[in-house]
Formats: structure tokens, C-alpha cells, sequence
């Protein structure tokens, strides 16, 4: 089976997160950058697609060079080759403009099916891979939380409110992962998967590679413009209610601040 | 906030002080890369937060149970200790011959350093395991070397050396284990073994035990003592596992590392205990020095990492934790309520737990990296000149890291007030894991002796005298930055007291008041350590003051104010400033005290010697 898994590298979800002097993007100078948790799962999930039927991993990443590291480690967990997109003209694209340029590196790998996360834990747009799905032409299938295959068409569960339901699709397929870290429980990297992977073929490629250029999934394409980022206000102190009261008078102004103020009853 | 290592600083001893991709220029490390070292980190860090830190306080409560001669661990150590040997991480270092994975000793002591400071209790077990099959694969026959050897390296079998006795601790000389030879080249071997970590313990089915034994009619003391590879069970021709008559007796009821399975173990109560000679016989003791160095670095590494912990939780405390007005308003009881990080006394702490942490992280990955660089040596020279180093960093780094690390971790304590001394929050287990370190494996006392009367006395003062030509090029280098100066000049009188007691121990060593060294070789091991760890926050300094003026001038600054407001916003600059804050810290309030050490140490007062024994107390 031809597996792509489509990985995006992320910074790490304990970094301190600054916004730059632009108020549009994030500084990330000293950042820890790791794998999406969410691609993390996909590359799981077609690790165990592989032990089943067979075949390859690929993994398919964009960036700059410090994503080789990412998609290094995701080729010490056990994935066979990775492709980084490694063009500065992607830069200022929106999702759609990523979208495209995954979507003509995928179709060149001819998968089976491919995996990535159903979002990922920076911008938390969700839109990678419904949109990837749709330039292709294939099905989608969101927020899977088990997945199994046949080797010619696809099952997943993904959960609703109150229970679950199961869809099932031919393939070619994208499937996007849903779920936690408990939910798939991603294998770590031995070191002598660290040992193989430098081994491993890693292609750069560019725009131009696939004939796409900034015109149609770099800045001058994108439809959605980042206008201004906003750390979330500061947690107000807590209150301490007292006020020299008796209990019963502290209940009374606890029940009444809750009442008027918080409006919670 | 991650709570078990500052990554960062751990990177800046790796890469900007040490240069360990260097190391790489290398033939032995010619396959490696900065970029697999990183990710080899990563995924230590990921292992030790993820499933190694969730059962330290579980490991904790718990315990180690005894039941009809078997011992179970903690249930929940079973899944970290699987993870841990099927990632390769037991043999990191070790030679891919033997199933190793060859990487450069510094990085993996690096990684040591996160799944130390998880769970120190459940790391025992491969660290254990991973001494016994070097002793196994430099000493052991080809044959012995295959039935055992490779599932010990790969964790599959687990291992522990057998010294202490009843009456044979510290004075490992007085042991009474027999080894009876049976003529076929096998010895019986008889006798009880005390204190032995992973001695017993449903991790493994099969565990390979290292005893220091007597062969009968071999000279008393250390001169006659040898070693035997003695397993729980043994391989039978066939590949069978057959009973070796090896017995737990019990295990300890201990402060601290209640994970880890302390044990009493009966050698051929049967009379059927078989074990095959490792080396020469008689020659135990030169073995066990040999093989030494990296299991006392390794309880080093237990101080340095309980040390790591403590300091980052104390941390993430005092900056939560609200409680008292602000120092300039103590007099107005409406001000406001700040977090305790704010107050003087709760700083001067954290600034202890900072410096000493980083001076220990520096330390030990220094020694980590000469054993790396005497292994990787193109000449006998250079061979010569990092072994050196190693034999004379060794009882500095298992001492201090202990002793030090304990101290991190009490202040850690205070830190958190009446609540660190509540089972409630994590730091008084990191106080009770840490204390046993600067006992085993050598106590601390012990170690200021082998500094003492063997490391120093060594190739004629040799090795001190490369250590102090490696300070004074250093140093000479520093002072070429003028803002150096007056750290330096407060490092050089301390590394001068250094040397002054030094020489006065030599001196003393050749009258008959050679009792003196002795006396206070462990405070002389101090003044060492203080001036060891001076040097390399030194050293540290000097690096991020470099930094940090580029830093400022990338950014433009002319003034103090915008140097501030830099170090404010840019997370590069406020590291680079924290690392020159805690070579202050270590110059101004620890080695301007090496002189009052010295001449405490110098006045050689015998009064401990001479005070009759019964005016200790009249009880």
C-alpha cells in the first residue's frame, strides 16, 4: 500500500508564544518546533497501515530546513521517505494556496491514501485536508479515531455527540485524524530508527518542480489575509470574599455574587 | 513549563561550550550528526515526560514487595521499562558490535539526565544492568560473552553488581563470600551479599550478577578478592534456564528510591551456586575500579538530575505562589499581594538552585565528554591527558553532584514552605531519592580519599597540574574581555587557595601528621568542587557574554536601558544574561568563601582526632 502522510511542523504546544512587533505573526526565534500531534497520529496510523498490507510511508512536509528534523523523526518511527517543500514563495500563501501545492506533490506520489491531522495545534484552521481531498477529487473522511483498510477501500470511526458513527469509502482516500494522544498512542523513535533514518531519502523540492508558482498558492493567490494577532486577556485574580462576615453572611455574598455578577445561577 | 531538565541550558553545554558535534570529526563517531543527537534528545525527553515522570510518585508510594522470595516492582514500571529497552536507550554508547548504538557518550549521558531526573528509582534497574555487561564484555570469556552478555545490553536480562556484605562496606577488603574452585574452571560461591540494587525483581526473568568473592586460600583484604559472573539462572547447553541457587532474603525498607528493589541476596544456601571467574582471580578489585568511573558519573548524574527537577518546580512555584506584600510596602497591610518569587530570600534561593544546578549540569557532561575524548583519541598523549582528567572529574563529580544535589533539593523545599514538606507536592520525594547518593557507590568520604591519596598523589601531581595549566589557559582567554575581570580575578585567588592546600596536603603527607590530609580531605574535596564548578560557570559566562553583545548589537543597543528592554523581549538574550547571573552568583557568594575553606583546612586543628572519645558526650 502507498501511504502519504502529510505533516506540518508545528511549535511545540509548551512554548512561550510571543507576538512580533508586525502584530501578525508570532516570533519564532527560540521556538521548539515539533511534529503537528495531530500528523503525529497520522503517521501512526500509516505505520500500522504498513504492518498490515505492506508497502510505503511517505511522508510529505513544507517549510524551511528545520522541518527536516520533524520529518526525520516521523522516518525514525518507521516511515520510508519524505518529500519537504521547502520554497520560500509559499511564504504568505493562505491554506488553499498550501492546499494546491500538497495536493500536486501528492498527486505525483500516486498514494492509496493519504493521512494527515484533522488540524493542527498552531492556526487551528482545519482546512488542509478537506481542502487537499477536494483538488484531488477524493473522498474525505474527518477526525477518524480508528481506521482500518481492506487494502481497497477504507473504514473509520470518528466520533459524534453521544455515540459514534462509521464511514467507509473506496480508495483513493484522505482520511484526517481525530482523537488524542491517548487514542492512538503514537510509537517514539528508537535510536536505531534515528540510526536508519539519516539513511533514508529525503527530497527538496520547489514550487516550479510540480509547475506551480506563487501565482497559485503563494501570496498573490491567497484569499485569506492574517490582520492581527491578540494574546488572550489575563486571568483576572481570584476574590476572596470576607469582609470581616459570619459564614452565613459569606454565603449570602458568595450566592449573590454569583447571582449578579458571574450570572452562573 | 516543562519541569525535568532546562533543555536549553542542557544544549548550551552540548553545543556552545562543549562543541560535542565536533566530536563527530572523529572515525568512532564519523556516522553521527548534530541533527540525530537533537533528535535523540527529543525523544529522551518525550520517553522521560511521558511515560517515565507519571510513575515517579506512584513508583513512590507503592514500593518494591517482597513475597516468597521473589520481588515485585511498582506495577506501573513494567510499560517505561519496555519502552525504554525496546528504544535501545540501555546500550546508547555502547559498541554496535555488542548491540550498542554507538553514540557519542556525552549525548547519551545528556539523555541519562532527563529520564534521571522522571524517575531515578526505575532507571536504576538498566543502569544496573548496563555495568554489569561492561564488566562482562571487557572481562568475560567469548562463550560467557554470548549466553549473557547480549541480553543484558539489550535489557532483555538484567544485572547488578554484588560488593557490600554485613561487615564489608566501605571496607570492601573485609569481604567473606567464598568462591571454591571445582577444577573444571567453575567456582561454588557462598556466601550473603547485602544493599544490592535490582538484586531481585520481576523486570527480567533472568538476572546476571557481578560478586566480589574470596577464592579459598587467596591473600585477606582487597589483594584476594576476585570477581564472578553469577546469574539467577544459568544456560544450560541446550539454552534451558536452570536454577543457580541464588536466594532474596528480604529488601530494605528505605527514605527514599522505594522503586528500586534493595536486596539481600544468598549465594549457594544449596551449595549449588556457580560462578565463572571474570579476569584474573585476585585481581576483583582492580576490575571494579576500572570499571568505576561511569557508575560513579552515573550517581553524579542522580544528583544533577534531582537537582534539575527540584530547582524548575521550585521555580514554577515562586512565580505562582502569592503570598506577602512587596518588600518597599512590608509596612502597609492593604498592599497588594505578590508571588513569592518577588521576595529577596525566596531570589537568593532560586539563584543557588540556578547556579549550582547549571555548574552541576556542566560538570558532568565535561566528564562525559573527556571519556569520550580519551575513547576517540589519535594519540597516546591525548589519551593520557583526558584520562586524566576523567580519573581526577570522577570523585568531584559523584561527590558534589550528590551533595550539591541534595542541597538543591532541601532549598527546593523551603522554597515551597510548610507545603514541600507535605507528600502533597513532589519535591520532598526528590529530598528523600536524592539522599542515598552521596553513600552508594562509593560514599563521599570515600571519594575525597581516592581524590586525596590517589588522584592527587597520581603521576606525581600530574593530573592537578594539567587541570590547573587547562584553568590558567582559560582563564587568560577570559580576561581578554574586560568584563571578565573581576569575576576572574575572584575565581583565580579561590583556584590560588586551591593550590595552597594542595601543597600543604603534600607537605603533611610526608611528616607523620599525614593524618591531617586525611582528616579533611572531604572538606578539600569541596573546595575542589567549588572551584571545578567556578571555572565552568566561568567558562559559561564568558560564552554568553559574547552572545549577548552580539544579541545587542543586532539590535542596536547604545544604553542600559535598551540592553534591558532587549533581555526583556528576546528569549536568547535573557538566557545569555541568566547564564552570567549565575556565574555571578557563584563568584561572589560561594568562591569568595574558598579562603576562609582553606585556612579552616590549613590551620590543621586535630581536635576531632585527638578529643578522647568519651568527651563526645556524656551519654
Amino acid at each position: 500500500m502507498n501511504i502519504v502522510v502529510l505533516l506540518k511542523q508545528t511549535p511545540d504546544t509548551e512554548s512561550v508564544i510571543r507576538i512580533a512587533p508586525d502584530g501578525q505573526s508570532i516570533v519564532t526565534q527560540d521556538l521548539k518546533w515539533i511534529i503537528n500531534p495531530y500528523d503525529e497520529f497520522a503517521v501512526e496510523a500509516a505505520l500500522r497501515l504498513k504492518e498490515k498490507h505492506g508497502g510505503t510511508v511517505t511522508i510529505v512536509s513544507w517549510g524551511p530546513q528545520r522541518v527536516v528534523e520533524s520529518i526525520r523523526t516521523a522516518l525514525a518511527m518507521g516511515a520510508d521517505k519524505g518529500v519537504l517543500l521547502d520554497d520560500d514563495t509559499l511564504d504568505g500563501g493562505d491554506s488553499l494556496g498550501v492546499a494546491r501545492a500538497l495536493a500536486a506533490v501528492v498527486q505525483a506520489l500516486q498514494p492509496d491514501i493519504v493521512l494527515c491531522g484533522s488540524r493542527a495545534v498552531d492556526y487551528d484552521l482545519a482546512q488542509r485536508g478537506p481542502m487537499v481531498a477536494e483538488l484531488l477529487g477524493w473522498p474525505h473522511l474527518g477526525l477518524a479515531v480508528s481506521l482500518d483498510s481492506d487494502g481497497s477501500s477504507v473504514t473509520i470511526e470518528r466520533p459524534i455527540e453521544g455515540g459514534k458513527v462509521t464511514m467507509h469509502a473506496s480508495l483513493p482516500a484522505l482520511v484526517t485524524m481525530g482523537g488524542s494522544h491517548a487514542v492512538w498512542n503514537p510509537r517514539y523513535a528508537s535510536l536505531p530508527g534515528i540510526m536508519k533514518a539519516k539513511k533514508k531519502p529525503l527530497e527538496m523540492k520547489k514550487l516550479g518542480d510540480y509547475g506551480l508558482s506563487a501565482e497559485e498558492c503563494g501570496a498573490p493567490a491567497a484569499k485569506i489575509r492574517m490582520v492581527s494577532l491578540e494574546m488572550p486577556p489575563e486571568r483576572k485574580p481570584g476574590r476572596i470574599i470576607d469582609d470581616g462576615l459570619d459564614t452565613e453572611g459569606k454565603a449570602a455574598a458568595l450566592v449573590k455574587a454569583l447571582h449578579e455578577e458571574a450570572k452562573v445561577i | 513549563m516543562k519541569l525535568l531538565v532546562d533543555e536549553r541550558d542542557l544544549k548550551f553545554v552540548l553545543y556552545e561550550q562543549l562543541n560535542v558535534e565536533d566530536l563527530c570529526k572523529y572515525p568512532l563517531f564519523s556516522e553521527y550528526s548534530k541533527e540525530m543527537f537533537d533528535m535523540a534528545l527529543e525523544q529522551a525527553e518525550k520517553l522521560a515526560e511521558q511515560e517515565f515522570y507519571p510513575t515517579n510518585k506512584k513508583g513512590d508510594k507503592e514500593g518494591c514487595r517482597y513475597e516468597n522470595g521473589l520481588v515485585k516492582v511498582p506495577e506501573c514500571f513494567h510499560q517505561p521499562y519496555r519502552l525504554y529497552c525496546e528504544g535501545g536507550w540501555l546500550a546508547m554508547a555502547d559498541d554496535p558490535d555488542v548491540g550498542g548504538q554507538g553514540f557519542p557518550f556525552t549525548v547519551s549521558n545528556a539523555c541519562v539526565e532527563f529520564f534521571a531526573a522522571a524517575n531515578w528509582a526505575l532507571l536504576m534497574y538498566p543502569g544496573l544492568t548496563h555495568g554489569a555487561a561492561r564488566l562482562l564484555q571487557k572481562y568475560g570469556t567469548p562463550e560467557l560473552q554470548e549466553k549473557y552478555m547480549f541480553k543484558m545490553f539489550s535489557g532483555e536480562w538484567g544485572g547488578t553488581m554484588c560488593l557490600t556484605e554485613a561487615g564489608a562496606g566501605s571496607d570492601v577488603g573485609n569481604l567473606r563470600t567464598r568462591a571454591i574452585p571445582q577444577g573444571d574452571g567453575t567456582y561454588k560461591i557462598e556466601g550473603q551479599k547485602i544493599f544490592i540494587s535490582s538484586g531481585m525483581h520481576d523486570l527480567t526473568e533472568n538476572i546476571v550478577h557481578m560478586v566480589l568473592a574470596r577464592i579459598e586460600g587467596a591473600p585477606k583484604g582487597t589483594k584476594g578478592i576476585s570477581i564472578f559472573l553469577v546469574p539467577r539462572f544459568l544456560v544450560d547447553d541446550n539454552g534451558n534456564l536452570v536454577d543457580n541457587d541464588v536466594n532474596c532474603g528480604g529488601i530494605e525498607h528505605k527514605m527514599g528510591i522505594h522503586g528500586s528493589a534493595t536486596c539481600v541476596l544468598n549465594f549457594g544456601e544449596n551449595g549449588k551456586c556457580l560462578g565463572y571467574l571474570m579476569g584474573e582471580p585476585n585481581k576483583g578489585m582492580r576490575i571494579m575500579f576500572d570499571m568505576m568511573n561511569e557508575a560513579r558519573l552515573f550517581v553524579g548524574m542522580q544528583g544533577l538530575a534531582h537537582a534539575s527537577t527540584a530547582y524548575l518546580h521550585a521555580l514554577q512555584y515562586a512565580k505562582d505562589r502569592v503570598q506577602g506584600t512587596p518588600v518597599e510596602k512590608m509596612k502597609d497591610p492593604g498592599a497588594e499581594r505578590v508571588t513569592i518569587i518577588n521576595h529577596p530570600d525566596v531570589r537568593r534561593m532560586l539563584m543557588f538552585m540556578k547556579a549550582s544546578t547549571e555548574g552541576l549540569r556542566a560538570l558532568m557532561h565535561l566528564a562525559a565528554y573527556c571519556l569520550d575524548r580519551e575513547r576517540a583519541a589519535e594519540t597516546d598523549e591525548e589519551r593520557e591527558l583526558y584520562q586524566g582528567y576523567v580519573d581526577l572529574l570522577i570523585p568531584i563529580c559523584k561527590s558534589m553532584g550528590s551533595d550539591l544535589g541534595f542541597r538543591v533539593c532541601e532549598t527546593a523545599v523551603q522554597v515551597y514552605g510548610g507545603y514541600g514538606y507535605t507528600s502533597e507536592y513532589p519535591v520532598e520525594q526528590f529530598l528523600r531519592d536524592c539522599k542515598i547518593a552521596s553513600i552508594y557507590e562509593g560514599t563521599n568520604g570515600i571519594q575525597a580519599l581516592d581524590l586525596v591519596g590517589r588522584k592527587i598523589a597520581m603521576k606525581r601531581g600530574l593530573l592537578f597540574k594539567n587541570a590547573a595549566k587547562f584553568s590558567a589557559e582559560l582563564t587568560a582567554k577570559f580576561k581578554k574581555n574586560y568584563r571578565m575581570h573581576d569575576l576572574v580575578a575572584i575565581y583565580e585567588e579561590a583556584a590560588e587557595n586551591l593550590i595552597q592546600v594542595t601543597k600543604f596536603f603534600g607537605l603533611k603527607g610526608m611528616t607523620d601528621e599525614f593524618h591531617v590530609p586525611i582528616l579533611y580531605a572531604k572538606p578539600y574535596l569541596d573546595l575542589f568542587g567549588d572551584v571545578t564548578i567556578g571555572l565552568l560557570l566561568l567558562w559559561q559566562a564568558y560564552i554568553a557574554d559574547r552572545k549577548l553583545y552580539e544579541i545587542f548589537a543586532d539590535n542596536g543597543c547604545k544604553d542600559e536601558k535598551s540592553r534591558q528592554a532587549v533581555v526583556a523581549s528576546n528569549r536568547s538574550a535573557a538566557f545569555y544574561a541568566g547564564k552570567i547571573a549565575s556565574a555571578k552568583y557563584w563568584m561572589t557568594q560561594v568562591l569568595t568563601q574558598a579562603s576562609g575553606k582553606a585556612r579552616a583546612i590549613m590551620t590543621g586543628d586535630k581536635s576531632p582526632l585527638e578529643i578522647p572519645e568519651e568527651s563526645f558526650a556524656l551519654v
